[in-house]
C-alpha cells in the first residue's frame, strides 16, 4: 500500500524533483506537495484504486500529512482490504 | 482625499489607531504598528540607497512580514515587485533581473535565497529582512560574499525610527510591477502606478461596502492582482486584512473552520477555491453567518458549482468582479439570489469610472445581445504599460477608435463578449492562445518557449484541455531531435526548472511528427479536438 501511493504522488504531484525521493514519513503539507487541487486528484485516485468513499470529514491533515498517516487513515477504514492490497 | 497607495494606511492609522489591520498566523498588528513599522522599513531601504522610482522586490508569502515589507516600499518612493516564493529560481531571476531590483525584501526563512537571487542582479544592493515584533534573527548580516548580497537583519530595521516619512512619490510613479505570463516565452511586467491602483480600491472598498468592522480575507498570493484587494481596500476601509494559513488552504474543510474561527465577513478568490468549498468543505457544519460577501474573479464560475455554493451558503452577497491584472477590475456583476445555475454568468457592466466597450471584427461597437467583440476599457485604472516593452505595450494600449479630437489610450483586453438582454457583457472567450488555470493567466506560447529550452526537443505543441475544476489542464505534444532520446519524466523535470507548478503541462505525449494543417503550421486544432 505504502509503495502503490508513494509511486502515485512521486510521478502524479510532486512538482520539484529535489523532494524526490519520497519519505513515507516525509510531510506532503510542508513541502508543498499537497495543495487544495493535488489533494483532490489523490483522493480520486484513492477511491479508484482501493474502492473507498472518502467523506468531507476525512478530508482533514491528520489524515493526509505523509504516506504514513495515509495508509493508517486507509488501514483504519478498510479492515477488510489490508491484506488484499497492502 | 489620498493620491498615494501608502497615505490609506497613514490615514487609518490616525482615523483607527488601535484597530487591526492584519491578522496572520497569530500574529496581529494595530493600524498604528503596521504604519510605525513600515516606516522603519522605508528608512532602512533609504539608508540602503534605495531612490524613488527604485523596484524592490518581496519575496515572501503573503504575511504581516511582507505586508510590513510593501507598505515600507511605497513610502521609500520605490515600487514592490512580488517574488513567488513556489516559482522555480530561473524564473526569480529573470523578474529580479528584467525589472533591475536595487533590494528585495524577504522573511527570515527567504533571506538566504534572496540573497541568491540579489546576487544575480547588477543593480541589487541588498536584502532586507522584514519581521515582527519580537522576530528572531537568524539571517547572517554582513557585507555580501561569493555565496549572496549583503543582508541587513531585521534588528537592524527595526531599530530605525517609526516617525512619519515625506512622500517620496506622486501619483502616477509606479505603486508595483505584476508579473504575468508572456506569449514569447519569458513573463511580463504590468506596471501599475499608484492612482491606477487606488482607482480600483476605491471603487472596490465601495462596491464590497467595506468598514472598519470587516474582516477581509483572500489567499491569492502577492504576485496574483487579487491579492490588491485585501491589501489596499481593506487599509481604506480600515478593515481587517485576515491571511489564510497555508495549511489549511489545502483542505476545504480547513478552510471552512477557519472562516468560522476567524469570522471572516468577506472573502475574495478565485471560483475554484470556492468550488472546492462547495463541494468538499462541508459548509453545512459550520457557522458562517457572518460571511457577507464572496467575491470571484479571475476565470469562468462553472454555474452548477455557482448555483452548489449559494445553496449551501445563502445568504452573503456574490459577485463576479472581471478585468485583466492591465486594468485592475473593469467589469461587475451581482449574481441575483436564486438566479445561478441558469446559464453563465455574466461578467456585467463597468465599473464606476470605467468605461468598457465592444468592438466587433468589422469595427462597429456591439450594442445588441448576441453581437459578439472584443473588449476594450478605459479609465485611469489602466496599467502604465508594460515594463521595458514599449513595443508590446503599443500593441495593447491603443487609440480609442471613438475619439479622433485627442489621444487617449484604450485597453485591447483580447477577450470576446456579447451582451444580454439587461445590458451586462458576457465573457464568450479569448481571440489568442491565452488560457486560465486556477485564475492565473498562461500564456500555451510561453510553455512552448521552455519546452524549447529542453537540448532534445525538437518541436513542441501545448494545447488546453478544458477541466471544470482547474479551468485548463495543459497537454504538450512534443517531438525528440532524435527516437527514442526523450522521456516524458525529463520533459517534465525540465518545465518544472522553468515554470510555475501551474504552467507545467499535466500530460506530456512524445511522438513521432506534429500534425500539420495543408499550410504547413501545426494543427493545433487538430491537436486539441483529438
Amino acid at each position: 500500500m505504502e509503495t502503490i501511493i508513494k509511486d502515485y504522488i512521486s510521478q502524479e504531484l510532486v512538482r520539484d524533483p529535489e523532494l524526490l525521493p519520497l519519505a513515507d514519513e516525509a510531510s506532503l503539507l510542508d513541502s508543498g506537495i499537497l495543495d487544495s487541487l493535488s489533494l483532490l486528484q489523490l483522493v480520486v485516485f484513492l477511491e479508484e484504486r482501493f474502492a473507498i468513499t472518502v467523506g468531507d470529514a476525512d478530508l482533514l491533515p491528520e489524515n493526509f500529512a505523509s504516506v504514513n498517516t495515509i495508509c493508517a487513515y486507509l488501514r483504519a477504514r478498510e479492515p477488510a482490504k489490508q491484506a488484499a492490497h497492502g | 482625499m489620498a493620491y498615494l497607495l501608502h497615505r490609506l494606511l497613514t490615514d487609518a492609522a490616525a482615523r483607527q489607531p488601535r484597530r487591526p489591520a492584519i491578522a496572520a498566523s497569530g500574529c496581529v498588528l494595530t493600524y498604528q504598528e503596521l504604519d510605525q513599522l513600515s516606516n522603519k522599513v522605508a528608512r532602512a531601504l533609504l539608508r540602503l540607497g534605495v531612490s524613488p522610482g527604485d523596484r524592490v522586490g518581496v519575496l515572501a508569502p503573503k504575511s504581516a512580514a511582507s505586508v510590513i515589507g510593501i507598505y515600507g516600499a511605497l513610502k521609500a518612493g520605490a515600487c514592490y515587485v512580488p517574488l513567488d516564493p513556489k516559482a522555480p529560481d530561473q524564473r526569480l531571476s529573470y523578474v529580479a533581473a528584467d525589472s533591475g531590483m536595487t533590494v528585495i525584501i524577504a522573511d527570515e526563512a527567504r533571506a538566504p535565497h534572496a540573497a541568491a537571487l540579489a546576487s544575480r542582479v547588477r543593480q541589487a544592493r541588498g536584502v532586507l529582512v522584514a519581521g515582527v515584533p519580537g522576530s528572531q534573527d537568524g539571517a547572517q548580516a554582513g557585507p555580501s560574499t561569493d555565496q549572496g548580497a549583503a543582508v541587513l537583519p531585521w534588528s537592524a530595521v527595526a531599530a530605525e525610527s517609526a516617525a512619519p516619512l515625506p512622500d517620496h512619490a506622486i501619483e502616477t510613479d509606479l505603486a508595483y510591477i505584476l508579473y504575468t505570463s508572456g506569449s514569447t516565452g519569458m513573463p511580463k511586467g504590468v506596471m501599475i502606478s499608484h492612482r491606477n491602483s487606488l482607482s480600483f480600491v476605491e471603487w472596490s472598498a465601495a462596491a464590497a461596502g467595506l468598514s472598519d468592522r470587516d474582516r477581509v480575507c483572500s489567499p491569492a498570493p502577492l504576485h496574483f492582482d487579487l491579492s490588491v484587494f485585501d491589501l489596499f481596500a481593506s487599509c481604506q476601509a480600515a478593515a481587517c486584512l485576515c491571511v489564510l494559513p497555508e495549511g489549511a488552504a489545502t483542505f476545504p474543510v480547513s478552510i471552512a473552520r477557519w472562516l468560522e474561527t476567524e469570522r471572516i465577513s468577506v472573502w475574495y478568490s478565485v471560483p475554484s477555491v470556492l468550488t472546492l468549498l462547495a463541494c468538499y468543505g462541508g459548509l453545512q457544519q459550520f457557522d458562517l453567518a457572518h460571511v457577507r460577501t464572496v467575491i470571484f474573479a479571475g476565470e469562468v464560475f462553472p454555474p452548477r458549482y455557482l448555483a452548489k455554493l449559494m445553496t449551501g451558503l445563502p445568504h452573503p452577497r456574490y459577485l463576479n468582479w472581471y478585468g485583466p491584472t492591465e486594468t485592475n477590475v473593469c467589469t461587475a456583476f451581482e449574481v441575483p439570489p436564486g438566479s445561478a445555475g441558469a446559464g453563465p454568468v455574466p461578467i456585467g457592466k463597468a465599473c464606476a469610472n470605467t468605461e468598457v466597450f465592444g468592438i466587433t471584427g468589422e469595427g462597429r461597437q456591439v450594442s445588441l445581445p448576441g453581437e459578439i467583440g472584443e473588449l476594450y476599457v478605459r479609465g485611469p485604472s489602466l496599467m502604465r504599460g508594460y515594463w521595458g516593452q514599449p513595443a508590446k505595450t503599443r500593441e495593447v494600449l491603443v487609440a480609442s477608435p471613438f475619439r479622433a479630437e485627442y489621444e487617449e489610450p484604450v485597453y485591447r483586453t483580447g477577450d470576446l463578449v456579447t451582451l444580454d438582454q439587461a445590458g451586462n457583457y458576457l465573457y464568450l472567450g479569448r481571440r489568442d492562445t491565452m488560457v486560465k488555470i486556477r485564475g492565473y493567466r498562461v500564456e500555451l506560447g510561453e510553455v512552448e518557449a521552455a519546452l524549447y529550452r529542453h537540448p532534445a526537443i525538437r518541436e513542441a505543441a501545448v494545447v488546453p484541455v478544458p477541466d471544470e475544476l482547474l479551468g485548463n489542464r495543459l497537454r504538450a505534444v512534443v517531438t525528440a531531435d532524435e527516437p527514442g532520446s526523450l522521456g516524458r519524466q525529463s520533459v517534465l523535470d525540465h518545465c518544472r526548472q522553468w515554470l510555475p507548478s501551474y504552467m507545467v503541462p499535466d500530460l506530456v505525449e512524445i511522438r513521432q511528427a506534429l500534425p500539420r494543417t495543408s499550410t504547413g503550421k501545426v494543427d493545433r486544432a487538430g491537436l486539441a479536438s483529438e
